[in-house]
Parts: structure tokens; sequence; C-alpha cells
């Protein structure tokens, strides 16, 4: 019990969301069952709302970057929005022969769209230094713009065999199993070239039982969903995707320079342009990572709804960005983490899922995300009070 | 009622989870006195005014404080009380805000008004009387962005004596200040006290408790050491109550040998938004020498540093010599590129990301020494970093905890080692021992000795000549953007020194 309090306090923030997270699940499963007999934990449910944060998550995971750095995206939502609908244009009016063809080009184009709207942004913040804000909310209406432009009003299909796959594609039931073992085997493997690593260098180790209880927890709560979604369809294509998203983008905020500047730059701009940073080119390398990933979650919507349409992405930058800051990413700058995002946007998710089949007047949908965004900062805020 | 004394401490004592901020302290402030409070980093005195000024409020301390006869019962919440009850202070950091004016900034959260809007001509008017009244010399309507941080003081001593204050807290005034801003303020003081204003005075620096103050008292490790008149004290006696140990030199006996030149700056000139800043230096530095930069605020000392660096102005005329070869640095990068490193002036927002760890702090400007093609070597990062702090004994319980829980010589002792890391052929160091302890100085000013031994070659602005004459071999006075004389340390003398500093000669 020492230990848990203990983990609880140096960890304030991220247990609470996660208690946050437990807290909702809960209360949603109590209210489907009571008032329209429905089991909010069911297989078919939990698959439903990892694979409606995937878009959201995404986004979020490189939104992380940019409040880091003290910005702001408001573009995000349009810009995927706006790459849905190239994509879907691409689908039914110039690939249409090939399917293969069309899924590998709709992909390039819109990963492309992604980075080069990315990199015009951050060229125009960081080089020719007009604020954050400014560019992407200027941005926002470009887009919208453009995204008529495109669709010409219509709505475009975009249901080509591979392509849906993408977003809307499962697993074989005994790939998903074999997926977990491997990744576990990946968790421990990496575990002990750790412990080893660390004794070449003389280092105290921890204690090898806490180590291996951190990993086994880990891989059993992945065990666990390959489990309950494999009940349903099988683990799903767009969560797989965002797996691998998390794990690279985690691992570039901790363990390359690019991702280390990032947080000195929002810690403390000076100082960091001082120490040598290039700060500018670090700023403009975070809106195209942005931009990219953008772009990435602009595919899987346009593959997940099987259309493009004028309305494509609205709103989403609220979500993305609420996500971010869910998960104890700081707009003051400096602090975030990706792990933290993504839990922000499973909770982002399970609201929109569980209020959906509260059938909760989209009113009132929008009144419980904003209240529970502002109630968890409250409690931030209060913990980090209590602190000092 | 007129006690002698305004201001008494009864066994205050102030625990924090963990540490025992006040042990015990008593002692009494008498009426009207200028009363110096000194002490290392960490020794109470921060804890002390907090508790005077209500941030640590009325029960969340043990012992009593009373003021003008009573116990001072501060509540939680409410720091406006302090002030109501005449206790203000002018806190280290100023606290005015840039894009007012003189006038609004005295008069924040108490501006006369007249149905309801502000009344301007009267603002304004009290605003001229009471600079009048302590001879402040500082117009009522200027903005206070424009003003010089000597100006700025002013502004912020008016600000805490509009609200009637009977006590004035002053914490360390002049860290900032140059030594003609210094003169002003304890003129402004002694102006104060023909007022019957009481002060309370800390601060780092040894002659000024002499020069303005009744008594002092020391605190050491959160104990009182004595209360005594400075007529019966003398610098050594308060160092020695401060450290608690005889501290024979203040700067500790080096063993340098400077070697062949490595470094020459010839007439260098350089401007910012088209305005000159540095109108013709020239020095050579050498292998395992200290160069001391003396001279005023405004003289062009941390500008001339900065430019050698890369970071501020541009260079329009002379040039830079490193081993012989002419170098130009656009940035930070490049300089260190070419082995130039940089302690800047100002830790806090120039050297340091304060919510960061040691660790990342110490690693920040040599990321591109530990990574391998994308990847960091996290272990290597570790080892070498460790390697540092212990070299510098940085006193932290690990390598994790965010620098900014640290004490100012640590803090100053991180952005040493961040730079040093790099192996730096030439480092250059700006105040670097600005607010920090006696102790932490003496342990900063042996590194310097030991670095300049190993053949680094240092160059060092101070603004205390004390220091400047102390730690140089030889030292240049810098005046109005030239370098006005280089003066070797054997023949230099405080007067030479304010004499180029002046322009006087």
């Amino acid at each position: 019990m020492k230990t848990l309090s203990r983990i609880f306090r140096q960890n304030a923030q991220t247990s609470i969301i996660i208690l946050a997270l437990v807290g909702i699940w809960l209360i949603f499963t109590v209210l489907a069952a009571v008032m329209k007999d429905v089991n909010f934990l069911s297989p078919q449910n939990i698959s439903n709302i990892f694979r409606q944060m995937t878009i959201t998550a995404i986004m979020a995971t490189g939104m992380v970057f940019v409040i880091v750095t003290g910005g702001i995206d408001l573009s995000v939502g349009k810009l995927a929005g706006f790459v849905s609908t190239v994509v879907a244009y691409n689908q039914a009016y110039r690939f249409t022969d090939n399917p293969a063809v069309a899924a590998m080009a709709s992909v390039v184009i819109g990963l492309a769209v992604g980075l080069l709207w990315g990199g015009l942004q951050g060229y125009i913040i960081s080089y020719l230094r007009v604020p954050a804000f400014i560019v992407t909310l200027g941005s926002m209406f470009i887009l919208g713009g453009l995204t008529l432009l495109q669709t010409e009003g219509q709505t475009i299909t975009a249901t080509q065999p591979y392509f849906r796959e993408i977003g809307q594609g499962y697993l074989n039931p005994i790939l998903g199993w074999l997926l977990a073992a491997i990744v576990t085997a990946a968790i421990f493997f990496l575990m002990f070239r750790d412990r080893r690593n660390k004794q070449k260098y003389g280092f105290p180790l921890p204690a090898l039982q806490a180590d291996i209880i951190k990993s086994t927890l880990f891989a059993a709560l992945l065990w666990g969903y390959v489990f309950v979604v494999n009940q349903y369809n099988g683990v799903q294509v767009p969560v797989l995707l965002l797996g691998i998203v998390a794990v690279i983008m985690t691992y570039v905020s901790n363990n390359t320079r690019f991702g280390r500047y990032t947080y000195a730059i929002g810690g403390n701009r000076e100082a960091a342009r001082l120490s040598g940073i290039n700060i500018r080119q670090t700023l403009f390398l975070v809106f195209v990572l942005m931009g990219f990933l953008s772009g990435l979650a602009g595919i899987m919507l346009a593959s997940y709804v099987g259309y493009g349409t004028i309305g494509a992405g609205s709103g989403y930058e609220l979500d993305v960005i609420a996500a971010a800051i869910l998960g104890g990413t700081s707009t003051l700058g400096g602090v975030g983490t990706i792990p933290g995002a993504l839990i922000g946007a499973l909770i982002m998710a399970s609201l929109n899922t569980g209020l959906q089949i509260l059938d909760v007047a989209p009113a009132w949908q929008g009144i419980a995300k904003g209240i529970v965004l502002i109630l968890a900062v409250l409690l931030d805020v209060y913990f980090k009070k209590d602190k000092t | 009622m007129t006690d002698e004394y305004i201001l008494e401490f009864q066994n205050v004592t102030k625990q924090f989870p963990g540490v025992t901020a006040l042990d015990d302290v008593s002692f009494k402030v008498k009426r009207g006195e200028i009363h110096g409070l000194c002490g290392e980093n960490g020794a109470g005195k921060s804890t002390l005014m907090k508790i005077l000024s209500g941030v640590y409020p009325y029960g969340t301390y043990d012992g009593t404080v009373i003021y003008n006869g009573q116990e001072l019962k501060l509540q939680a919440s409410a720091i406006h009380q302090a002030t109501e009850k005449g206790i203000a202070i002018v806190y280290q950091e100023l606290t005015l805000v840039p894009h007012m004016t003189v006038g609004e900034n005295i008069f924040l959260g108490s501006e006369p008004t007249e149905h309801g809007s502000i009344n301007w001509a009267q603002l304004y008017s009290e605003t001229q009387t009471l600079l009048d009244k302590y001879k402040l010399d500082v117009h009522p309507q200027a903005l206070v962005k424009n003003l010089g941080v000597g100006k700025m003081q002013m502004t912020e001593i008016a600000k805490a004596l509009s609200e009637e204050a009977q006590v004035l807290i002053l914490d360390e005034p002049t860290s900032a200040l140059s030594e003609a801003e210094i003169n002003k303020l304890m003129e402004i003081l002694r102006t104060l006290k023909s007022h019957g204003v009481t002060c309370i005075y800390i601060s780092h620096k040894m002659q000024e408790f002499f020069r303005i103050c009744d008594n002092v008292t020391v605190l050491r490790d959160g104990k009182w050491v004595t209360t005594q008149p400075t007529s019966q004290l003398s610098p050594e006696k308060l160092v020695r109550y401060m450290v608690g140990r005889e501290m024979k030199e203040r700067f500790p006996q080096g063993n340098r040998r400077p070697g062949e030149i490595i470094f020459e700056v010839k007439d260098l000139h350089a401007e910012k938004a088209d305005r000159a800043v540095l109108n013709g230096v020239s020095f050579d530095l050498r292998k395992g020498e200290i160069l001391g930069i003396a001279g005023l605020m405004g003289s062009g000392r941390t500008e001339l540093v900065m430019t050698i660096f890369g970071e501020f102005g541009k260079i329009t005329q002379g040039d830079i010599r490193l081993e012989g070869r002419p170098i130009k640095s656009n940035n930070s990068h490049h300089a260190m590129e070419h082995g130039i490193s940089l302690v800047p002036e100002d830790r806090k927002r120039h050297g340091l990301v304060l919510i960061q760890s040691i660790l990342k702090n110490i690693s920040l400007p040599n990321l591109d020494r530990f990574a391998r093609l994308m990847r960091i070597d996290q272990n290597a990062e570790v080892a070498e970093s460790l390697r540092i702090a212990k070299e510098l004994t940085i006193k932290a319980p690990n390598l994790y905890v965010p620098v900014e829980t640290l004490s100012g010589g640590n803090q100053q002792k991180v952005v040493i080692s961040k730079w040093l890391l790099s192996g730096p052929k030439i480092l250059i160091m700006d105040d670097p021992t600005r607010g920090i302890d006696v102790g932490a100085k003496f342990e900063i000013y042996k590194l310097m000795n030991d670095l300049a031994e190993q053949g680094i070659a240092i160059i060092m602005i101070s603004s205390e000549l004390e220091e400047v004459l102390g730690m140089s071999d030889r030292v240049m006075v810098m005046w109005q953007g030239r370098s006005n004389g280089i003066l070797n340390t054997s023949e230099a003398t405080q007067e030479k020194i304010m004499t180029l500093a002046t322009g006087l000669a």
C-alpha cells in the first residue's frame, strides 16, 4: 500500500487521469445497465471506443509536441478533413481501375498533402514569425474553403476494397494473439537489454522484481485487450496503426535530440537558444510532424466513414487539444507526455460513445465534455497548489 | 505609543516537510533604524520575510512576531493585510507592469477615483508629491519599460511607500544595480530613515551593511547567530558569523600560469537594430588566464560577450581570432563548435530550463555528443552528467530533481556544468557569482582556478570590483562600448578601475 501511495504521489497527473478514465467507465457501465439495459463494457462497445479514439489520438500525439513548445494548432481538424476529401476524390475519380494502386496512391497523396501543409504553416510560424494561433486560425478558414472547392458541396464516396481496411479492418484473431506474443517478447527483451546496458555503466539497477512486475503488467493489459476485442472482430487495423504511431512518438519525445529540444524550448526558449539549439528549425519540424499526423488522420477518417464531405473533420481540433490537455500537457509549455494524450483521447472517445448510448442529446454531450475538461484541469491545479 | 522596538521575533520556528527553515529565531528591530539581515542562501532570510509579508500566514509557524507592541496575526490568502498594517516589501525580482506608467504602477489597485472613473490628475500629482517627499528622481508619466533598473527600483520603493509603510523590507536591492545606482539607493535609504521609516536590508554584499545599516542580524542554517551594531563589526567578522568558520581569504589562491595567446579581439564594432553597441574593443586572452571585465551597467560588457558568442549584435568592423584564425559565430551553436562556452548573466532566464531535471539541463547543449544517428545514448548521457556533477560537487538527492528546487549556488553549478561538459577552450562567465552566498562563491572561485590551471581561458564579467581584482590576472575596463584600458591585477586598484570605467581616463 505504501509503495502504491508513493507511486500515486509521484505521478499525480497520470494517476488522476487513469482514475478519471476508470471512473467514467464505471459511471457509464452502471448508467447504461440501469437506464438502457446495455453492457457498456461489452467486447463490441470496447472495440468501438478504441477504434473511435484513433483519429483524435493520432493527432493528439502531435499536438503534445505543438503545445509543449508553447504553440497551438487550430487547423488540425480541418486539415484532416481536407485530406479526407482529397483522398476520397482520388478514390472516386482518379484511380478507379486498380484498388491496390488506389489505396497506395491515396495514402501517399494524403500524407504528402498533410506534410506540405504542415511545412507551409511551420515555415510561416517559425521563419516568418507569425504567431501560431493566428497562422493556424487563418489556415482553418482556408482549409474550409479548399474542402468546399474539392467536394463542390457533394459527398464523395471512398469505399474501394483495400483502402477500406485502413479505417475499418480487423486482424484475424490468431494474428492478434501472435502480435501480442511478439510485443510481449519485445517488452521483456528491451527490459533485459536496458538492465544489461545499465550494468555495463555500473549504474545501480532497479529491483529485478519491480522491472518484471512492470513489464508483466504491461503485457497483461495487452493480452487482456486482445482477448476482449477478439471476442468481437479482432484487433482493429486503425488501433494497430495508432499503436505504432504512439511507440514512435514516445521514442521521439524521450530518446531523440529533436524531442529533447522541443521540451527545452517550451521550458525556457532563451536558455534553449543559448544552448545552441536551432529554435526555428525545431519549431518548423514540430509543425511538419503535426501536418504529417493530420494527413494520416485524414486518410483514416476517409477510410473509416467511407466518404469525403464538406463537414469532414469539423471540430476535431477541439477534441485533439482537449485530449492533449487532459493528458497533462501544460498550455504554458515544457510539459506533456504521449501516453497521457492517449488516455486523454480515450476519455474523449469514451464520453462520446457513452453519452450516445445513453441517448443524451448532442447539446448535452458538448456540455458534459466541456465540464470534464475543466474539471480535470481544476483537479490538476488543485493538486499542484497542494504540493507547495 | 513609542516603543523602542517596532518589530520583535520571539522563538520563531518554521518547518517544511523534511527541512527546518527557521529554528527558534529571536531578535528585535529598533524603530527607525536600518537593520541589515545577512546569511548564506538557505539561511532563512527569505522565510523570515515571507512570514512578515503574510505569504506564510499566522498559524503556519511557531513562535510570535510582535509588531508595534501587538502580536502580528496575518491571515492566509490576504497578502494585502501586511501592506495595510504598514509592512512593505521590495522584492529582488521587480514586480512592475512594464506597459504602464510610473504613476499607474504606484497606484495599481488603489487608484484615486471620481464617480467610478480614475482621476488621472490626482493620481499623477500624488505620485509627484510622493516622489518629491523621498527625493526619488523618476518621472511620474514615464513608461516603466523605458526605465533603467535603478529607476524601476525607485518606482518599486515609491509603490511600497505609497501605503504609508512603517517597515520597508528590501530583498537584495543592489544585485542588479551599478555603482552609481547603488550610491543613489543609499541616499534614498537615508532619506527614508530621516522620515522615520524602518528598513530591513537584505544583501549579499558585505560593504553595504557598513555603509548604511545601524544593526546587523546574522542567520545561519535557519538559526539566529547574532545581532550587533555595525560599529562593532568588521566585514571579516561578519563573514565568520555567516559561514561559521574562519574564512582567511575570500579568494582562493590559485596556481595559474597563463600560456600562449589563444584568443584575440581586434577593434570590434557591432550594432544592434542600427544602434551602435560596441565601438572598438580590443583584447587578447591567454591559455589558462582569467581576464576580468569591469565596467558600469550599460558599458557594453554583456553585449561584448554575447556578440562574441554570436547571439547579439551584428559585427560591423574588426575581427575575432581563435588560435590565430579568424572565426565568425552567427549563433551559439557555431560558438560552441569553435570551443567557446558562455555562462549567462541571468541563470534563471538564460541559463536553465527550471522545470527540467539537473540531467536534462546539463546534457542539453551536449546532446550531439551522446546521439548516435537519431538515438540519444541515455546511459552515456547519465554517466557523463554524473561525472561533471560530482566534479563540481552539485548538492542534490539525484540528477532527476528539477533545478528549480536547488539553491542559487547549486543552480549556478548546474549552469557551469552544462557549459563545461562541451569541453570549451574559452569559457565566458557573465557575473558568475551574482546572487549566491559567500560559501558557494568561494567554491565557484576555486573551480575557476582549477579550470584555468587545466588550460581553459576564462573571461569573467563582474560587477564587484573586489571580485575582479581578487580573481583576475588582468582586468579590461569598458566604457561606452569600448575597451578603455587593460590593467595587470598587480597594478590595478579599485580607484584606477573606476577612473577608467567612468571615462575619466
